[in-house]
C-alpha cells in the first residue's frame, strides 16, 4: 500500500504516545511533591522503585489488552464484565480522562499566568490552546503520534541542555547522605511520585491502535522507561542543585532551578525561555492525548462519531478545567485524580484480568 | 460536602465561555466544510479520486484521446472542394491563416496548403514541402501516407481524423495539407513559433550545478530529461488537458523505479483535471493538490532538468506542461523546500553545513518578528539584562507598541521586495538593497521603530531569501505575519501555539499519500541522511523509504 | 454567511492590534531594577516632604527599601537624583527609596511617584543592612523576593556594614552599582576573600534548615565599594550576629571548599614579607561521634606558587627553601584559621562553615541528635587541623 488508510500507529509512535502522555505537569512539580513526602535526599529511589511498579501495571494493562486484538479497553471492557457494569467502569474511565486534560490545561495555564502572562484572564490562555488541541485530534490518533514524534525530541534536547547547564550548581553533596533514615521515607515518597505516572492508562486503548501488536509489551515498556529516566535526572538535577529544602518551599522547583543562575554573555543569558517552550509543547502533547482518549471513550461507549464527541469534549474540558478556584485547588484535584487513577487501575486492569482469567479457566474446565 | 461541591461549581460566566468555546470549533468546521465543498468543484477530490480509480482503464483510455469534443467532429466528406469550403468557412476568417493552391504535376490534381503566418519555422524546409508535393509525390505514396513515412521527406505527417481536428492543428501551427482524391487532410510538420533559447534558470541560480534550464517547449524540456543520460527506464506519457484551448502534459517517470500506486494516482489525478485552459504548470498544481486551504505548496516546481532527474531517480514523478519551463515534482516533502541541488554538488560536510543553515534560516525568517513582539511587549524578564537595557535605551521616543512597529517595517520591506521584481533587472536588486537601507535609517531617525528591530526585521528578509524555492519563501513570508498576530495576541504563549498548529497542520498534510513531514515524522531513520545533514554519496546506497520504490538500491553492490 | 465571518474576524482582529492585549506591556514603558537594598526605618527627605504635605499612609517604618532603577529616560532631567552629587554628568541610573512595613506596599507607593511601572525580572542584587538584620529576620525580610514571581532565584544577597543604599551609589560616571557589585563575583578566581554568591535559591535553602551561614559583606568608602569580609546570619533566630574579617572569609571559603584561589603572606625569619599564590586548594573534613563527643578532624591541602620575597639576600629555589617557606606558611595558615574557629565556637557560637552538612552526611544518626541545638553542640565540638601547603614552582624565577 503506498498510501495507508489505516489509523494504526507504528511502535515507535505508540511509544512516544504514551511517553508524552505520562510526561507533564509531574517535570515542573514533581521534586517537591516527592521531597515533601520523603523528606531526606532519597527520593530518586522513591522514583526508581515507583517506576518499576508502574512497569508492572503497564504490563498487566498490555497483557489484558493483547487478548483483545484491535480494540481498546471502551470496547472489551464490557465483554468481560458485561454491558452494564463495563460500560460504567469505561464511562469512570472517560470522565477520568476528561478531568485529567483540564487537570493540565489548568496546571499549564497557573504556569503559563504566573510566569509568562500575568494579569491575562485565563480563559484566554485555555480556550486558544483547547481550539488548537481540537484542531490536532480531529486528525485523529496517526497525526496526534506524529506531532508527538516531532516535539518529543526538541523536548528532550532542550532538557538535557538545560539540565546540563544547570550542572553549575549541582552538589553531590546535596544528595547525601543515602537511606540515613532506613527504606520508610522512601516508601513514604512512593504514592506521589506513582502519581506523576497517571495517564499510563492510555495503554490500553493504544495496543489497540498499534500496527503490530505483538511489539506492545516492548514498545509500552520503552514508552514508560523515558519519562522514568526523565523524572529520575529531573529529581536528581533539582535535588541535586537546589538540596532538598528549597525544593520542598518551592511551587516549582524545576523551573526555579532553571532561574536561579544565568549564564552572562550567552545570548539566551535565561534557560527558563526555552524550559517554558518545551514544557508548554509536552503539555500539549499530554493534554491532546488525554483529549484524544476521552473522546474516543465516549465515542465508543455510546456508538457515536467521533469528530462530534470531540467537538462535545471542548466545553466540558473547560469546565473541568475551571472548576479548581485557586493553586491550592488545583494541587488537591491533582492528588485527586492521583487517587482516581489507582481506584480505576484497581477496578479495571486487575479487576478485568481477574475476571478474564477466571472466564478462561472455566470455559477450558467446560471445555 | 455537597457544599463544597456547588462551591466548585463556576458562575455563569465560565459556561458561556464554555459555550463560546464549543461554537467556535464546530463553527470553523462547519466553515471548513463548506468551503471544501465549495472549493473542490472543478478539481481533484479524494471521493472523486477513488471513483476514478474503480473506472481506471475508461478514464485512462479516454484521456489519451485528444479530446472528448473530437468525438463529435465532422468527418471528411472526401470531397476535395467540399472539405476545403468546410475548412474555410470554419477557420477562413483568421487574417493570418494563408491557403497555397498548387498542382500536382504528377497526379495531375490540385492540393492546398493551409498554415498560419510565423508558425513554420523553417522557411526552406517549406519550399522543399512545395517542391516535394508539386513535383514529386505520387499517388501511392500519398494514398497510404502513415505507411510510406520513410519515403517521404517529413518527419512528423500525420492525418487528421476529422476536420474540426484538422482545423485546430493548423491553427496551432502545423501545415495543413488536403489534396484532391485523398479522404483525409494530411498534417505536416511541427508548430515552431516563437522561442527563446535555452538559458540558465532564473529561479533557482546555483554557482555550481548545470546551467541549463527548461524553455517553454515541450518538446525540448522532454529531450532535455532524455538528454541527462542512457537508460530505457525513463518513461514519458503524454497527455493533452484542457477544454477550450488544449495543451500538451507530460508525466515523466522510471518505470523500473516508481512505485505503480503513486503512478496510477497521479494519472488518476490528472485525468480528472476540468479545465478550460492551463495557462502555467502553477493551474496542474493547484488543480491535484491534496489540501487547496493549506498554505503550502504540495508539489514542488523547479526549473532545472538535474532537480527533476534526480527526482526521478528517488522514484518521483515529473509533471511538464508545454509552454512554461516550470516542471511539477510529486511527491514532495517538507524537506525538499529547504534543498538544494548544489547540496549534492558540493562535498558533503559544506552540504550539510549550508543545509543546517538553512534549516535555520527558514526558521529565522518564520518566527523572528514574532519571538520580538512577544519579547518586547510581554516578556521583558526573558531577555538578558544588558540586552533588555539597550533596547529600551533604543526604543525610547518610538510610539507604537511593537506589533504596529514590526507591522510598518515588515510591511513596507515586503513591498520593496515585490516592487525589486517589476523593475527592470539592473535597477531592482540595488532598489531593493537601497531602499531598504533607506527606509529602514529614515523610519529610525524619525523615530517609527527602533534600530533593534531594523536588524530583526533585515535578518528576517535575508534568511527568507536564502530559502532555494521561492514558491517555499511566500509560503513563510505568509505565515510570519500570522506568528505575529498570535504573538501579539499571546506573546510568547501565542508564539508556542502558533507554531503547535503549525506542526499540527503539517502533520496532517499528505502530499500524494506521502505524509508532508516524513522522514521526521512518521519517523523513518534510513531518509535520515538525506535531511538536516546530506550523507557521503557513498552512504546514499538506497532510495528513500518514504517512497516505497520497487527497486531501492542505488548502488550495484549494497 | 462567509463575509460576515471574515468582518467579525478583521473586527477582533483590528481591536487586538489597536488595544494591545492584556498582558502586553511594551518594554520601553516599564522601569527594570536592578539593585535593591533594605535599610532600617527611616523616611528618606523626599518621602519626609510628602509626608509634610499630608502624602502617608498608615504604617511604622520598619524598613527602608531603596531600588536602582536603570536605564533613566535620556531626556528628562527632572528625574530625582538622589544618587550622589554628580555634578554636570547624569547618572545611567536612578534610586528611588521608600519606608514602610512591608516591601511589595513600598513598591507599590513607587507606583504613585513614578510614571513606569518597575518590574524585577533583572533584579541582580539585593544588600540588607546589618543594622536591619539585627532587628528583622532574614525570613521575614526575604520573603517577598522569594514568593514573587517577577524577581529571579538568582538574585544574589549582601549585608552592608553601613547603610545599604549607599552602596547602591557610585561616583563613576557611566557606572550601575548594582552591576557593578554583580561583576566583583569574577574575581572569586583571584581570590576567596570574595565568597560564592548566596542567591535567593540557596538563601531560601538555609533559612527553611534553620542553618547558621554567612554573606558577603559590603562596605563603602569614599565612592568605592569593598567586599570586605562576611557577616554572620544566625539560622535558629535567623538575625546577624557578627562580623568576620577578611582572612576570616578565605578561610570559610578554604573550608567550605568553595576557594579557587588566593595569596597567603607570610614574614619569613628576617621580617620579610613573601607570598605564596594558591594555585589549588582542597578541604577535607571528617565528622566522628564518639559517644557525646563530636569531632572533626580537617585536612586542608594546597598547591602554589612562591610568588614574591622581598628578602634580597635568601632567594634559593631548593626543596630545602620551599619546605621551610611551606612551613612558615602553613603556621600562618594556622593561626588564620584558629582565629577564625574561636570567632565561630567561642565568641558567636554558631557553625557557618558548613561542619554540620558534613555530620548530617556522614553521621546521619548523630546529626539528628544534635541537629535542633547544633550551633551549641558546634561549640562544643573538637576539631582538628592538619595543613599540607606544597610550593610547586618558583614562578619564572631561578637560580
Amino acid at each position: 500500500m503506498f498510501t495507508r488508510t489505516d489509523d494504526k500507529i507504528t511502535a515507535s509512535q505508540a511509544a512516544v504516545f504514551l511517553n508524552n502522555s505520562v510526561l507533564g505537569a509531574g517535570i515542573l512539580t514533581l521534586p517537591r511533591g516527592v521531597s515533601e513526602a520523603v523528606k531526606t535526599p532519597d527520593s530518586w529511589i522513591s522514583i526508581l522503585l515507583s517506576g518499576v511498579i508502574v512497569m508492572l501495571v503497564i504490563l498487566l494493562m498490555v497483557k489484558l489488552s493483547q487478548q483483545f486484538p484491535g480494540q481498546t479497553v471502551f470496547q472489551y471492557a464490557g465483554r468481560i464484565s458485561g454491558k452494564f457494569i463495563g460500560g460504567l467502569l469505561c464511562l469512570l474511565l472517560a470522565i477520568y480522562f476528561v478531568v485529567l486534560a483540564g487537570f493540565e490545561i489548568r496546571s499549564l495555564a497557573e504556569v503559563t499566568l504566573f510566569f509568562l502572562l500575568e494579569g491575562t484572564p485565563i480563559w484566554a490562555v485555555i480556550v486558544p490552546f483547547i481550539w488548537a488541541g481540537t484542531y490536532l485530534v480531529c486528525g485523529g490518533i496517526n497525526s496526534i503520534a506524529r506531532v508527538f514524534q516531532i516535539i518529543l525530541p526538541i523536548s528532550i534536547v532542550v532538557l538535557l541542555i538545560s539540565y546540563g547547564v544547570s550542572l553549575r550548581l549541582f552538589n553531590l553533596d546535596h544528595l547525601r547522605p543515602v537511606l540515613s533514615d532506613g527504606i520508610a521515607p522512601v516508601l513514604r515518597g512512593l504514592k506521589p511520585t506513582v502519581l506523576v505516572y497517571t495517564g499510563c492508562e492510555v495503554t490500553m486503548t493504544l495496543v489497540a491502535f498499534m500496527q503490530q501488536p505483538r511489539q506492545a509489551v516492548k514498545a509500552m515498556l520503552a514508552g514508560i522507561g523515558l519519562p522514568l529516566c526523565l523524572y529520575l535526572l529531573t529529581v536528581l538535577v533539582v535535588i541535586g542543585g537546589l538540596s532538598i529544602d528549597s525544593a520542598i518551599t518551592s511551587t516549582w522547583p524545576t523551573i526555579d532551578l532553571i532561574r536561579s543562575f544565568e549564564i552572562t554573555g550567552f545570548f539566551v543569558e535565561r534557560l527558563e525561555f526555552p524550559l517554558m517552550v518545551i514544557w508548554l509543547m509536552q503539555m500539549f502533547c499530554n493534554f491532546c492525548s488525554f483529549f484524544f482518549q476521552a473522546s474516543l471513550g465516549f465515542s465508543q461507549i455510546f456508538r457515536l462519531k467521533l469528530k462530534p464527541v470531540i467537538f462535545v469534549m471542548v466545553p466540558l474540558i473547560f469546565l473541568a478545567s475551571m472548576v479548581p478556584k485557586s493553586v491550592g485547588d488545583v494541587f488537591a484535584l491533582g492528588d485527586a485524580i492521583g487517587n482516581m487513577g489507582i481506584a480505576l487501575f484497581i477496578l479495571i486492569p486487575l479487576l478485568h484480568s481477574g475476571i478474564w482469567l477466571l472466564r478462561k479457566k472455566g470455559v477450558k474446565q467446560n471445555g | 460536602m455537597l457544599s463544597s461541591i456547588i462551591a466548585h461549581i463556576p458562575d455563569w460566566l465560565v459556561f458561556f465561555q464554555a459555550a463560546i468555546a464549543f461554537l467556535l470549533p464546530v463553527g470553523a468546521n462547519y466553515l471548513y466544510n463548506i468551503l471544501n465543498a465549495w472549493g473542490n468543484t472543478g478539481r481533484f477530490t479524494a471521493a472523486a479520486a477513488g471513483r476514478n480509480a474503480a473506472h481506471k482503464d475508461k478514464t485512462a483510455l479516454s484521456a489519451s484521446q485528444p479530446s472528448p469534443s473530437s468525438a463529435s467532429g465532422t468527418p471528411f466528406s472526401g470531397n476535395y472542394a467540399a472539405d476545403l469550403q468546410a475548412i474555410r468557412s470554419a477557420i477562413g476568417s483568421n487574417s493570418d491563416l494563408h491557403f497555397r493552391e498548387f498542382p500536382l504535376t504528377k497526379l495531375h490534381t490540385k492540393g492546398t496548403l493551409i498554415y498560419v503566418d510565423g508558425m513554420q519555422n523553417d522557411r526552406l524546409l517549406n519550399l522543399r514541402i512545395m517542391e516535394y508535393l508539386m513535383f514529386e509525390a505520387t499517388a501511392d505514396t500519398l494514398a497510404s501516407p502513415l505507411n510510406s513515412v520513410p519515403a517521404m521527406p517529413f518527419s512528423d505527417l500525420t492525418a487528421a481524423a476529422d476536420l474540426t481536428a484538422f482545423n485546430r492543428s493548423v491553427l496551432f501551427g502545423h501545415a495543413g495539407l488536403l489534396i484532391d482524391g485523398m479522404p483525409h487532410g494530411l498534417l505536416i510538420e511541427l508548430p515552431g513559433g516563437a522561442n527563446r533559447s535555452v538559458t540558465e534558470p532564473v529561479s533557482e541560480a546555483l554557482l555550481r550545478g548545470p546551467r541549463l534550464g527548461f524553455s517553454e517547449v515541450l518538446s525540448e524540456n522532454t529531450s532535455m530529461l532524455r538528454c541527462q543520460g542512457f537508460s530505457d527506464g525513463l518513461e514519458l506519457k503524454s497527455y493533452r488537458i484542457g477544454n477550450q484551448m488544449q495543451k500538451d502534459l507530460v508525466i515523466a517517470y522510471m518505470k523500473d523505479i516508481v512505485n505503480p500506486e503513486l503512478l496510477q494516482e497521479v494519472e488518476t489525478r490528472i485525468s480528472t483535471i476540468d479545465s478550460d485552459f492551463l495557462a502555467e504548470s502553477g493551474y496542474v498544481e493547484q488543480l491535484i493538490e491534496d489540501n487547496w486551504l493549506s498554505p503550502f505548496q504540495q508539489v514542488q516546481n523547479t526549473e532545472r532538468p538535474d532537480r527533476v532527474i534526480s527526482a526521478l531517480m528517488e522514484g518521483r514523478i515529473a509533471i511538464l506542461l508545454n509552454g512554461t519551463p516550470f516542471a511539477l515534482i510529486v511527491p514532495v516533502t517538507f524537506s525538499m523546500l529547504l534543498q538544494s541541488p548544489e547540496d549534492y554538488y558540493e562535498r558533503w560536510l559544506p552540504g550539510s553545513l549550508l543545509r543546517m543553515l538553512r534549516f535555520a534560516a527558514a526558521f529565522l525568517a518564520l518566527m523572528a518578528p514574532a519571538l520580538y513582539i512577544s519579547f518586547i511587549s510581554f516578556h521583558p524578564g526573558l531577555i538578558p539584562t544588558e540586552l533588555a537595557i539597550s533596547i529600551i535605551e533604543a526604543r525610547q521616543g518610538v510610539p507604537f507598541p511593537s506589533i504596529i512597529e514590526v507591522l510598518i517595517l515588515e510591511v513596507s520591506i515586503e513591498i520593496l521586495r515585490e516592487a525589486g521584481i517589476r523593475l527592470p533587472k539592473p535597477v531592482g536588486p540595488a532598489m531593493g538593497i537601497v531602499g531598504g537601507l533607506i527606509i529602514g535609517d529614515a523610519a529610525v531617525n524619525a523615530g517609527i521603530v527602533s534600530p533593534f528591530l531594523v536588524i530583526v526585521v533585515a535578518v528576517t528578509a535575508i534568511s527568507s531569501f536564502s530559502i532555494p524555492m521561492y514558491s517555499a519563501g511566500i509560503t513563510l513570508r505568509l505565515l510570519r505575519f500570522a506568528g505575529m498576530l498570535f504573538a501579539a495576541f499571546l506573546g510568547m504563549f501565542g508564539t508556542i501555539l502558533f507554531f503547535l498548529l503549525l506542526c499540527s497542520h503539517l502533520t496532517k498534510l499528505k502530499s500524494f499519500g506521502v505524509p508532508y513531514l516524513t522522514p521526521v515524522s512518521p519517523f523513518r531513520l534510513r531518509d535520515w541522511k538525506d535531511l538536516f545533514f546530506r550523507a557521503p554519496l557513498s552512504l546514499m546506497k538506497r532510495r528513500p523509504a518514504m517512497l516505497k520504490t520497487q527497486n531501492d538500491r542505488r548502488k550495484s553492490k549494497v | 454567511m462567509v463575509r460576515r465571518t471574515v468582518i467579525v474576524s478583521l473586527c477582533l482582529l483590528f481591536s487586538v492590534l489597536t488595544s494591545g492585549c492584556w498582558s502586553s506591556k511594551e518594554i520601553e514603558d516599564l522601569a527594570l531594577y536592578t539593585g535593591l537594598a533594605l535599610d532600617v526605618g527611616e523616611p528618606a527627605p523626599v518621602e519626609k516632604e510628602f509626608e509634610e504635605k499630608g502624602g502617608t499612609y498608615s504604617k511604622q517604618n520598619k524598613v527602608v527599601a531603596t531600588v536602582q532603577v536603570v536605564p533613566i529616560k535620556s531626556a528628562s532631567g527632572s528625574m530625582d537624583k538622589k544618587g550622589g552629587g554628580g555634578g554636570g554628568q547624569q547618572k545611567p541610573y536612578s534610586n528611588v527609596s521608600g519606608a514602610g512595613d512591608s516591601i511589595l506596599e513600598i513598591f507599590r507607593q513607587f507606583s504613585i511617584r513614578r510614571d513606569r511601572p518597575i518590574i524585577g525580572h533583572h533584579l541582580k542584587v539585593i544588600i540588607i543592612s546589618a543594622e536591619l538584620l539585627k532587628r528583622q529576620t532574614i525570613s521575614q525580610l526575604m520573603d517577598f523576593v522569594m514568593r514573587d514571581n517577577d524577581i529571579r532565584p538568582s538574585t544574589m544577597v549582601y549585608i552592608s556594614q553601613g547603610t545599604a543604599r549607599d552602596t547602591l551609589t557610585s561616583d563613576q560616571p557611566n557606572e550601575i552599582p548594582s552591576f557593578h557589585i554583580m561583576g566583583m563575583i569574577r574575581n572569586q578566581s583571584r581570590t576567596s576573600k570574595v565568597l560564592s554568591p548566596v542567591t535567593l535559591a540557596r538563601l531560601d535553602a538555609l533559612t527553611y534548615s534553620k542553618r547558621s551561614f554567612v554573606l558577603q559583606n559590603l562596605i563603602k568608602g569614599d565612592g568605592e565599594v569593598e567586599f570586605s569580609g562576611a557577616g554572620i546570619v544566625k539560622g535558629d533566630t535567623g538575625h546577624w550576629i557578627g562580623f568576620l574579617n577578611q582572612e576570616d572569609t578565605e578561610c570559610v571559603a578554604w573550608l567550605n571548599n568553595e576557594g579557587k584561589a588566593g595569596a597567603i603572606k607570610a614574614y619569613d625569619s628576617s621580617g620579610e614579607p613573601m607570598t605564596y599564590e594558591i594555585k589549588a586548594m582542597d578541604s577535607k573534613i571528617t565528622a566522628t561521634a564518639d559517644g557525646g563527643c563530636i569531632s572533626f578532624s580537617v585536612k586542608l591541602s594546597s598547591e602554589g606558587r612562591f610568588i614574591e620575597t622581598w628578602n634580597d639576600q635568601d632567594t634559593s629555589s631548593s626543596q630545602e627553601f620551599a619546605d621551610n617557606a611551606g612551613r612558615i606558611f602553613e603556621a600562618k595558615l594556622a593561626k588564620m584559621m584558629q582565629a577564625l574557629l574561636g570567632k565561630l565556637q567561642n565568641e558567636y557560637q554558631c557553625d557557618a562553615a558548613g561542619f554540620g552538612d558534613k555530620l548530617a552526611i556522614q553521621q546521619p544518626a548523630v546529626w539528628k541528635e544534635v541537629k535542633d541545638h547544633w550551633d551549641e553542640a558546634f561549640s562544643k565540638a573538637k576539631i582538628e587541623i592538619t595543613y599540607d601547603l606544597k610550593i610547586t614552582d618558583f614562578g619564572s624565577f631561578t637560580e
